[in-house]
C-alpha cells in the first residue's frame, strides 16, 4: 500500500493576507497567539501567568499584572511586542528557557502589523472558544503539529553509556538539575519485580539480586530483565495495562450487565501476544483485521474480539441507534488506543482544538461500517475440528430420534418466540427482519442480525415458552438425550469475534452534511487526504485490512510514538507525552520528543518489540534513579521550582501500586497466590491472579474498585491513584483483608523460627522487600506485645465463629459464604415453632459449583439425614442426578397415603452455576393435589419471569424432624452449599404466591418461623422475626485465642495496609 | 514574571494542617483544572470546600429518584384528550417513536385519576398526591423533560451521568468536584435505596466515571453499620483497633519522610478521617433522636410510608450536617415500571412516597432549609399514553415530568408543555443536559465552565451541551 505522506512536505498555499483584517487575524495572527501565548495566557490555560489572557482583545487591552499588553496602533507603546522582541531582559516572551525561545522575525512582524492597524480581533461565531478553530480548514499552524511530523531520526547527545541517559542528560543539564542517585540494590529489585511481571520479589529474590549487583550491577539489572521477561508472569502484567486500553470487561454493561462467557479467550491471547513478544504491529493488524489477514487463524479469530468488548443491551429496540452506538463506539476506541487522537471530538463537529475533520471522523468509522458480529467462530485447530465433526456425527447419528422429538415440540415454541420477539421492534426494522435472507442490503442485513440477537435470547431460554405436557415431555426427551452426553465432544472454543458483512459495504454519511456524499474510508485529512486504498476480498470489504496496514506502517508518525510512550509511561508513572491518549494540542508538548522519536524508530527496527522496548528502558541509569532517600530530597530543594512534576525525571516517581498489583501482592505475600494460567475466569474469592478475576462491568470487586481499577467502559490511558476513606475502611475492617492477615501470619510462623523477632522481621522482609532495622525489628516486638496485653485483658466473649459474607450479585446487602467442604454450619436448634404441616422455605441464593456425584447442594434442611428420622431438605441436584442436574428438589421423609415414605420431589426447575436466584418452595402437605410449588427467579435479568412450577407429591404429613434446622448443609451429613446463602425465610403455611418475599414488602407476617438476613445491622446471625431463632454457627469454637498469635496476626494486618506495603520507590 | 503557584514539595506538614487531616489525594493538575472555582484550589485536599461560579441558590441536593418511570399523565400532566381517545390508536398526527416493548400501535389508555388545582399557582396534581399537593406552592413543576434513553438501563445512565453511555462521573460526582464539601467527616455524595434490590445498573449511577474515586457516591443504610466497613471487625475491640492504627501510623510517617508524595500523607490522613466517621456517620444516621412529630411528619408511624419517610428523614439530617448532594431511590430495581397494572403499581409506590416527600418539603420549611436545599423529583422518563397488556404503559423519554423544589426554585409554576396526549414534549422542551445545567446553576455553577480534564481534554457535566433553565428561579 502507498502512502501519501509526501503531502506533509508541501508548502501550505497561504491565504491572501493583508488588508483584509478578518482573514489577517484568522489565518495569521490567532495562530501565533495561539500556538506561542495561550499555553500560559488564555482562560485554557492551567495556570493564567502574570493574570494575562490574550484569548480576546478586552483580554489583551486589560492587560495582566504588568499593565495593557497593547496599545491599539502603537506597538512601539505595546508591551506585548517588547516582550516578544526580548528588548527588556525581565519581559521576554515566549520566555527563553525549556521549549521556549524567541519568536522568528516573521512572526514579531505579523503581531506587530496587526497591534499598528487597531489589534482588531473579529467576533468568532457564537458559542465558539477563541481557540476553535476555522471549520473544514487545515492551516499553516496545524501542519506544524509536533504529533504528525515524521518522526526524526536523532542521535543520541554523547552525555551517558545509555542512549536514553544522554537524552535525559541533556534536559536535565540545561535545566541545571541532576540525576538522583542510583536506587539501593533492594529498591530496584522490588521496582523492576512489580513493573515487569506485577509481583513482589521473594526475599530469597531480593538477596539473589542484591549480591549480585554488588558484583556487577549493570549485569545484575540485565540478567533480572531479561529472567523476568522470560517469565510467564510477564504477560499477566503486561497484558493487563493492554487491557486498559482496549475496554476489556466480561459482561455487557448495562441493566442485565449479561455475563460474556467466552471473552476471557481475547484475555489469554494478549498475555500469550506479551509473554511472545508478538511484533507490536502484528499484534495490531490481528486486532483489527485477524479474519481478513490471516483467515481460520486461532490466534487472529480471537483477537478481532477487540472489535467487540464495547458493551451492548440485549433489549433495545431501537436498533438503528443501537447500531450507531456501537460503530461510534469502535470508532472512537480506535482513534485513542491506535492513533493517540481524540477523535470523538470530531463526531459532531471538527475537533476545536485540533487538526481534526468532521469529515474525518466518518472516514475512520468508514472502515468499521460493514463491520459484522460473529459468535460461531472458533479458536480451535484444524485437528480438533475434525475430531469434534466425526464425534457428532456418531452422538447425531445415535440421538437422531429423540432429537427428532424434541424438535418437534421445540420448532413451534421457537416459531412463536420469534415472531412476538420481532414484533418488538419498530415496523422497518420487522419489515428488514422478514425479508428472505439474500436479498437484504448490506446495512439491512447488520441490523437484522443485531435485532435478530433478541431472538436468539428467547431461544436460549426456550422452555419458558413451552407449556403444559409439552414442557413435561420435553424435559423427559432431554433428560433422555442427556443419557447419550458421554458421546458428545466438547464443544470447540467458540470465541467473539468479528468480519465484514460481505464484500460491499454500506454507505456512510456525515449526518445532516449529505453535501459531503457517501464518505469513504480514509485518514485524518491532515495525514492523507486521499480515500484508503482497498483489496477487497471475496467475503469482506478489506477496509479494516487497509486501516491495519496504513497504522503499522513504519512511518506512520503515531503508532510508534503511542505504543512506546505508553510503554515509557507503565515504566514511569507519566508518558514523555503527558496524555497516551491523546497527543492533541490540550496536551503538553512531549518533554523529551527526540527521546520519544528516537525510541520510536529503535522500537520500529527492534521489529517492533516490546521485551526488547522493556529491555532498553530498565537498563538505563534514568530507570535506575533512586525514588527516596536524603540525597533525593536535597535534589528534589533544587527541583522545586525548575521541575517540581519531575517532568525531566531528574529522579524516580514514589507510585502506589494499582489495583491488580495490590491483590496480587497481598496474595503472594501470604503465599496463597495460585499461579493458574489462562482459561475461564475466576471469582474474586479464588486466589488467583487478578488478571484472571472476572470483570462484571456493573458489579465490582470492592478492593479493586477502591484502588481506581477501570470500569471498562472507555480506553483507559492513565488509572487514578486515589486515596479514600472507603479505601481505608476496606482495608482496615474488611473481611476479606483480615483473612489475608491471618494467612499471612500463619505462613510466616510456618517458615520460620520459633523466636518472635525473627518472626516480625520475616513478615516485614516478606511485605516490605527489604532488612528491617534494628529499630524497626524492637518497634514491631513492643507493638505486639502491647497489643497482646490489650487482647489478653479482654473479657472473654460469647461471639459464634465468624462466617464470611459477601456481598450479594444484583441485590443490596451482604449473604453468607459457604465453600463445599467447609465445617461451618448454620444451626438453630429445634423449636417447637418449627413447622410440621404446611411450610414455605424461601431464599436468595448463588450457587458456585454442583456435587460431581448425586449429592444435593443444600439450601436449607430440617432433618438429620437418616432415612429412618423424618425430615425435610431443601436444595440443588447434582451432576449424576437420577433426575437431572441443576434441579431445585425438596426431598421429603414423612408419612405418605400408603404408609412412611421418602421421596424427592423435583421441580423441573434449573438454576444455572454463579447466577443469583431467588428459590422458594411453598409446600401443601396434606393436600397433595394442591401440591408443592416451586419458584425460581434470575435476579441478574429483571426482564426474565418468575419460573413457577407446581408438582404433585405423596407425602402428606408427619415431616417434623427432632434435629436441628441447618442452613447451607443437610444436618451434619454434608450435602454442603457452596455459594452465597442470602435471606432465608421459612414460614408455617403455604404462602401464595403474592406473599412470597419476592412479591411482598413485608417480610414478616404471622406465620414466619425465621427470617435470617445475614446483614451486621441486624446482626449476621439473628432471626429477624420476633421468635428468636437465631442462628447457632456451630463449628468447634476456637478456644481463647492465643494472645500473643492474635498480636502477631493484627501485626500482618498493620504490615499489609503499611505504604510501604502499598507504595513502590 | 509572577512565579508559579504550584505547592513546593516540602509542605506535608503545612498539608496536614491546612487539610484538617485532608481527605484524598490526587495530581495536582487534576484540581487545576477546576478553572476558576475559587481560592481554595490550591488546597491539596479535593474535597476542600470550593467557590462556585457565581452566587448560589442552593447548597445541597436532595434527588428523589422514582425508579423505572412514574408516570407524567397520572400524576401532574392532566390529558383530558386521552380520556376521549381510550380505546382508540393514536391518531396519526401525533408522529412515531421507537417504544421499548413496541407498543406504538396499542390502543390508549385513559388515566383514572382525579384531577385538581392546588396552591395559589393552581399546579394540576393528581389524587394519587394528596400531600405533595398541599406543598403546591413550594414547587416547579417541568412537564416537558426529554431524554434520549428508551430503556431503563440507558434512561437512569443519563439521568445520573448525562449520558446514555457509561462511563462518566455522575451529577454528584461532578458536584462534589466542583463545590466540595462541607463535611469532611461524613461522606459528601450520599445514596440510599428503598429496597435490597440492585439499582438498574448498579452503584456505577453514583460512580465518578473516569474522574478519582474520591467524588463518587457511597451508599449508606439506615441500621447500625450505615457504610461497608464502617464498624471494626467482629472480636476486635477499640483498643485493640486503635493500637493497630497508632503502630500504622508510625511506620507509615516513617516511611513518607523520606520520599516526596504527598499521596503519602493523604493516605495517613485517610484512616484518621475513616475513624472519626466512624463517629460521626452512627449519629447522623440515628433518627431516634427525632421527635415523634417529626417522624410523624415524614409517615414514620405508618406502614406503608415508613422506609421511604425514614430516607427522607435522614436526607434532612445530612444535608443539615452539610452534605452536598443526596439521592433516595423510590422502587429501586425498576419497581416503577408498570408496563402491566399501573393502577396497583402506581397506586402502591405514591402511596409509599407521597407523604414522605411532602414531610420533608415541610420540614426543611420550618427548618429554614428549603432556601438552601435544592429537592428533585423524578425517574429516568415517563409513560406512553398507549396502553401495555391493557392495563399498563410502556416508556416514554420524548416527553415527562420531573419537579424541584426550594433552593432558590420559585415554586407553584408549571414550566413547558406535552402535546395534547402527553407523548412528547413541545413547549420550552428540558433535555436531560438542560435539566443537569438548570440544577448547576441552581448551586452557582456554570455547567460549561466546570471542567475535568480527561485523556488531555476538557470535559464538563453536560457534555458542552445544556443550557440552564434560569426562569426557574423566578
Amino acid at each position: 500500500m502507498r502512502l501519501s505522506f509526501l503531502i506533509l512536505l508541501l508548502p501550505f498555499a497561504a491565504c491572501a493576507a493583508g488588508n483584509d483584517g478578518d482573514a489577517f487575524f484568522r489565518e495569521k495572527v490567532r495562530p501565533i497567539l495561539s500556538e506561542q501565548c495561550f499555553k500560559c495566557h488564555s482562560h485554557e490555560a492551567n495556570k493564567v501567568k502574570g493574570g494575562l489572557v490574550l484569548d480576546s482583545r478586552q483580554g489583551i487591552l486589560t492587560g495582566g499584572d504588568t499593565g495593557p499588553a497593547a496599545v491599539p496602533g502603537d506597538p512601539e507603546k505595546s508591551l506585548l511586542i517588547k516582550a516578544i522582541r526580548y528588548e527588556d531582559d525581565d519581559l521576554k516572551m515566549p520566555p527563553n528557557k525549556g521549549d521556549g525561545k524567541k519568536l522568528p522575525d516573521a512572526s514579531i512582524a505579523i503581531l506587530t502589523e496587526w497591534i499598528k492597524l487597531g489589534a482588531a480581533w473579529p467576533d468568532e461565531p457564537k458559542g465558539q472558544k477563541m481557540t476553535a478553530r476555522p471549520r473544514g480548514v487545515i492551516t499553516d499552524e496545524d501542519r506544524k503539529w509536533w504529533a504528525i511530523q515524521p518522526m526524526a531520526k536523532p542521535a543520541p547527545p554523547k552525555l551517558g553509556a545509555h542512549p536514553i541517559d544522554s537524552f535525559i542528560l541533556e534536559k536535565l543539564n540545561a535545566a541545571g538539575l541532576k540525576p538522583a542517585p542510583p536506587a539501593a540494590p533492594e529498591q530496584l529489585a522490588r521496582r523492576i519485580y512489580f513493573d515487569l511481571i506485577g509481583l513482589p520479589p521473594t526475599p530469597e529474590q531480593t538477596i539473589r539480586f542484591t549480591q549480585a549487583a554488588k558484583a556487577d550491577s549493570a549485569r545484575a539489572v540485565a540478567e533480572l530483565t531479561d529472567e523476568l521477561l522470560a517469565s510467564p508472569r510477564y504477560g499477566e502484567r503486561w497484558a493487563r495495562h493492554w487491557l486498559d486500553v482496549a475496554r476489556y470487561a466480561e459482561s455487557d454493561g448495562y441493566r442485565a450487565d449479561e455475563y460474556r462467557p467466552t471473552a476471557w479467550h481475547y484475555r489469554d491471547y494478549v498475555v500469550r501476544a506479551f509473554n511472545s513478544d508478538k511484533p507490536y504491529d502484528r499484534f495490531v493488524q490481528e486486532q483489527l483485521a485477524g479474519d481478513e489477514l490471516w483467515p481460520g487463524d486461532a490466534d487472529a479469530t480471537t483477537a478481532t474480539g477487540f472489535l467487540r468488548h464495547g458493551s451492548y443491551e440485549y433489549n433495545n429496540r431501537d436498533v438503528v441507534e443501537q447500531w450507531t452506538t456501537i460503530l461510534n463506539e469502535l470508532t472512537d476506541v480506535t482513534g485513542d488506543v491506535f492513533l493517540g487522537l481524540g477523535m470523538q471530538c470530531a463526531r459532531c463537529h471538527d475537533h476545536k482544538f485540533d487538526p481534526i475533520l468532521q469529515k474525518d471522523y466518518f472516514r475512520l468509522r468508514a472502515f468499521f461500517a460493514p463491520l459484522s458480529w460473529v459468535d460461531d467462530r472458533d479458536a480451535a485447530t484444524a485437528a480438533q475440528r475434525e475430531e469434534y465433526a466425526a464425534k457428532l456425527k456418531t452422538w447425531e447419528e445415535k440421538t437422531t430420534d429423540i432429537r427428532a422429538q424434541i424438535e418437534a415440540i421445540e420448532q413451534p415454541a421457537r416459531e412463536r418466540s420469534r415472531k412476538s420477539a420481532i414484533e418488538k421492534f419498530p415496523e422497518d426494522v420487522q419489515a428488514m427482519m422478514l425479508k428472505p435472507d439474500g436479498t437484504r442490503t448490506p446495512y439491512e442485513q447488520q441490523l437484522h442480525e443485531l435485532a435478530f440477537r433478541q431472538v436468539y435470547f428467547e431461544w436460549a431460554r426456550l422452555l419458558t415458552h413451552v407449556k403444559g405436557d409439552d414442557k413435561d415431555r420435553l424435559v423427559r426427551l432431554q433428560k433422555e438425550l442427556s443419557a447419550f452426553d458421554a458421546d458428545k465432544p466438547l464443544p470447540l472454543p467458540l470465541v467473539p469475534s468479528a468480519a465484514d458483512v460481505g464484500p460491499v459495504a454500506p454507505p456512510i454519511r456525515v449526518p445532516k452534511r449529505d453535501s459531503l456524499g457517501d464518505i469513504e474510508p480514509g485518514f485524518p485529512t491532515i495525514l492523507d487526504e486521499t480515500p484508503a486504498k482497498l483489496t477487497p476480498l471475496t467475503n469482506s470489504t478489506g477496509r479494516r485490512s487497509a486501516l491495519a496496514k496504513w497504522l503499522t506502517n513504519p512511518e506512520n508518525p503515531l503508532s510508534a510514538r503511542v505504543i512506546v510512550n505508553r510503554a515509557w509511561q507503565y515504566h514511569f508513572g507519566h508518558g514523555l507525552a503527558a496524555n497516551a491518549s491523546d497527543f492533541g494540542k490540550l496536551g503538553d508538548i512531549p518533554s523529551h520528543p527526540e527521546l520519544l522519536d528516537w525510541l520510536a524508530r529503535r522500537f520500529v527496527a527492534d521489529g517492533w518489540s516490546l521485551k526488547k522496548l522493556h529491555r532498553l528502558i530498565v537498563t538505563s541509569a534514568t530507570y535506575q534513579q533512586a525514588a527516596a532517600g536524603t540525597q533525593v530530597a536535597t535534589a528534589a530543594k533544587a527541583a522545586a521550582t525548575i521541575d517540581p512534576e519531575n517532568k525531566l525525571f531528574w529522579r524516580y516517581p514514589t507510585r502506589r501500586l494499582d489495583a491488580e498489583q495490590v491483590r496480587d501482592a497481598i496474595l503472594a505475600t501470604t503465599g496463597e497466590l495460585d499461579l493458574d494460567q489462562t482459561g475461564p475466569s475466576a471469582g474474586a474469592d479464588k486466589p488467583r491472579r487478578t488478571i484472571y478475576t472476572k470483570i462484571m462491568r456493573n458489579t465490582r470487586d470492592s478492593l479493586l474498585d477502591v484502588f481506581d481499577m477501570p470500569e471498562g467502559f472507555q480506553s483507559t490511558a492513565q488509572r487514578n491513584s486515589t486515596t479514600t476513606s472507603t479505601q481505608a475502611l476496606t482495608l482496615f475492617n474488611g473481611t476479606w483483608i483480615l483473612a489475608r492477615a491471618k494467612a499471612l501470619a500463619a505462613r510466616v510462623i510456618r517458615e520460620s523460627s520459633s523466636d518472635e523477632a525473627e518472626r516480625a522481621a520475616t513478615a516485614m522482609r516478606v511485605a516490605w522487600g527489604r532488612e528491617p532495622s534494628r529499630d524497626e525489628i524492637t518497634g514491631a516486638r513492643k507493638f505486639i506485645a502491647a497489643q497482646s496485653a490489650l487482647i489478653d485483658a479482654r473479657e472473654p466473649e460469647m461471639k459464634p465463629v465468624t462466617l464470611n459474607t459477601d456481598k450479594m450479585p444484583f441485590r443490596e446487602g451482604r449473604g453468607v459464604v459457604l465453600t463445599s467442604g467447609s465445617m461451618e454450619r448454620l444451626v438453630m436448634k429445634n423449636s417447637p415453632s418449627f413447622p410440621d404441616g404446611d411450610f414455605t422455605i424461601e431464599a436468595f441464593i448463588v450457587l458456585n459449583s454442583l456435587y460431581p456425584d448425586s449429592q444435593v447442594r443444600t439450601i436449607a434442611s430440617h432433618w438429620d439425614g437418616s432415612k429412618a428420622h423424618p425430615g425435610w431438605t431443601f436444595g440443588v441436584t447434582g451432576k449424576q442426578s437420577r433426575y437431572k442436574p441443576r434441579t431445585l428438589v425438596l426431598l421429603l421423609n414423612g408419612q405418605g397415603t400408603l404408609g412412611k415414605d421418602s421421596e424427592a420431589v423435583f421441580s423441573a426447575l434449573n438454576l444455572e452455576v454463579g447466577k443469583p436466584y431467588y428459590v422458594a418452595a411453598s409446600v401443601h402437605l396434606a393436600d397433595r393435589h394442591d401440591g408443592i410449588t416451586f419458584y425460581a427467579k434470575d435476579l441478574s435479568n429483571d426482564d426474565l419471569p418468575v419460573q413457577i412450577v407446581t408438582v404433585a407429591h405423596n407425602t402428606v404429613a408427619g415431616i417434623r424432624g427432632d434435629g436441628d434446622f441447618t442452613l447451607g448443609a443437610r444436618g451434619t451429613k454434608g450435602h454442603v452449599w457452596d455459594g452465597i446463602i442470602d435471606d432465608v425465610r421459612l414460614s408455617r403455611v403455604a404462602l401464595p404466591a403474592e406473599a412470597l418475599l419476592l412479591n411482598s414488602g413485608q417480610q414478616l407476617h404471622e406465620a414466619t418461623v425465621g427470617y435470617w438476613k445475614f446483614e451486621s445491622s441486624s446482626g449476621i446471625y439473628s432471626d429477624s422475626s420476633p421468635r428468636g431463632n437465631n442462628i447457632e454457627a456451630r463449628i468447634a469454637q476456637s478456644k481463647p485465642a492465643d494472645p500473643r498469635a492474635a498480636a502477631f496476626v493484627d501485626f500482618c494486618h498493620v504490615l499489609l495496609n503499611s505504604n510501604e506495603f502499598l507504595y513502590l520507590d | 514574571m509572577p512565579c508559579s503557584n504550584f505547592d513546593p514539595l516540602f509542605t506535608r506538614r503545612d498539608f496536614l494542617t491546612r487539610a484538617g487531616g485532608g481527605f484524598g489525594a490526587l495530581a495536582l493538575s487534576h484540581l487545576l483544572s477546576g478553572t476558576s472555582l475559587g481560592a481554595a484550589i490550591a488546597d491539596k485536599n479535593p474535597l476542600a470546600p470550593k467557590k462556585p461560579h457565581f452566587m448560589p441558590k442552593a447548597k445541597s441536593v436532595i434527588f428523589l429518584f422514582m425508579e423505572g418511570g412514574p408516570s407524567h399523565i397520572d400524576s401532574f400532566d392532566p390529558k383530558p384528550l386521552l380520556n376521549k381517545l381510550a380505546g382508540q390508536k393514536i391518531p396519526e398526527s401525533f408522529g412515531k417513536v421507537i417504544t421499548a416493548m413496541g407498543e406504538f400501535n396499542s390502543p390508549l389508555l385513559a388515566s383514572k385519576r382525579q384531577w385538581k388545582q392546588h396552591g395559589q399557582g393552581g399546579l394540576w396534581i393528581s389524587d394519587w398526591l394528596p400531600h405533595t399537593a398541599e406543598c403546591a406552592d413550594d414547587i416547579a413543576v417541568v412537564r416537558s423533560c426529554v431524554a434520549d434513553g428508551i430503556n431503563h438501563s440507558t434512561g437512569v445512565c443519563q439521568m445520573n451521568t448525562g449520558s446514555i453511555l457509561a462511563g462518566r462521573p455522575s451529577l454528584g460526582s461532578w458536584v462534589n468536584y466542583g463545590l466540595g464539601s462541607e463535611n469532611q467527616n461524613l461522606p459528601s455524595f450520599v445514596v440510599m435505596q428503598d429496597n435490597p434490590a440492585s439499582v438498574v445498573n448498579g452503584p456505577r449511577n453514583w460512580g465518578s466515571g473516569f474522574m478519582p474515586a474520591v467524588y463518587q457516591g457511597t451508599r449508606i443504610e439506615s441500621g447500625s453499620e450505615p457504610i461497608q466497613f464502617l464498624h471494626n471487625p467482629d472480636g476486635i475491640t477499640a483498643e485493640q483497633q486503635r493500637g493497630k492504627l497508632d503502630f500504622l501510623k508510625t511506620l507509615n510517617s516513617h516511611h513518607a519522610e523520606s520520599r516526596l508524595n504527598s499521596e503519602l500523607e493523604a493516605r495517613i490522613a485517610s484512616y484518621e478521617l475513616a475513624f472519626r466517621m466512624q463517629a460521626e456517620a452512627p449519629d447522623a444516621v440515628d433518627i431516634s433522636k427525632e421527635t415523634e412529630d417529626t417522624r410523624s411528619l415524614y409517615g414514620m408511624d405508618r406502614k406503608e410510608t415508613a422506609k421511604f419517610g425514614g430516607m427522607c428523614l435522614l436526607a434532612r439530617r445530612l444535608v443539615e450536617r452539610g452534605v452536598r448532594f443526596v439521592q433516595l431511590y423510590s422502587g429501586a430495581g425498576s419497581k416503577w415500571d408498570a408496563h402491566s397494572k399501573i393502577e396497583s403499581n402506581h397506586g402502591k409506590l405514591f402511596g409509599e412516597t407521597d407523604r414522605p416527600v411532602a414531610g420533608l418539603l415541610r420540614d426543611l420549611k420550618q427548618r429554614g432549609l428549603l432556601d438552601e436545599t435544592l429537592v428533585v423529583w423524578g425517574g429516568e422518563f415517563g409513560r406512553t399514553p398507549m396502553s401495555e397488556k391493557g392495563d399498563g404503559r410502556d416508556h416514554n423519554p420524548t416527553g415527562f415530568t420531573m419537579w424541584m423544589a426550594g433552593g432558590g426554585v420559585k415554586g407553584g409554576q408549571t414550566i413547558g408543555a406535552t402535546d395534547e396526549l402527553g407523548l412528547r414534549a413541545v413547549e420550552d422542551r428540558l433535555h436531560v443536559h438542560d435539566f443537569h445545567a438548570t440544577i448547576l446553576y441552581l448551586l452557582g455553577i456554570e455547567n460549561l465552565k466546570l471542567t475535568y480534564r480527561y485523556k488531555g481534554r476538557p470535559e464538563n457535566p453536560t457534555l458542552n451541551e445544556g443550557e440552564a433553565y434560569r426562569k426557574i428561579a423566578g
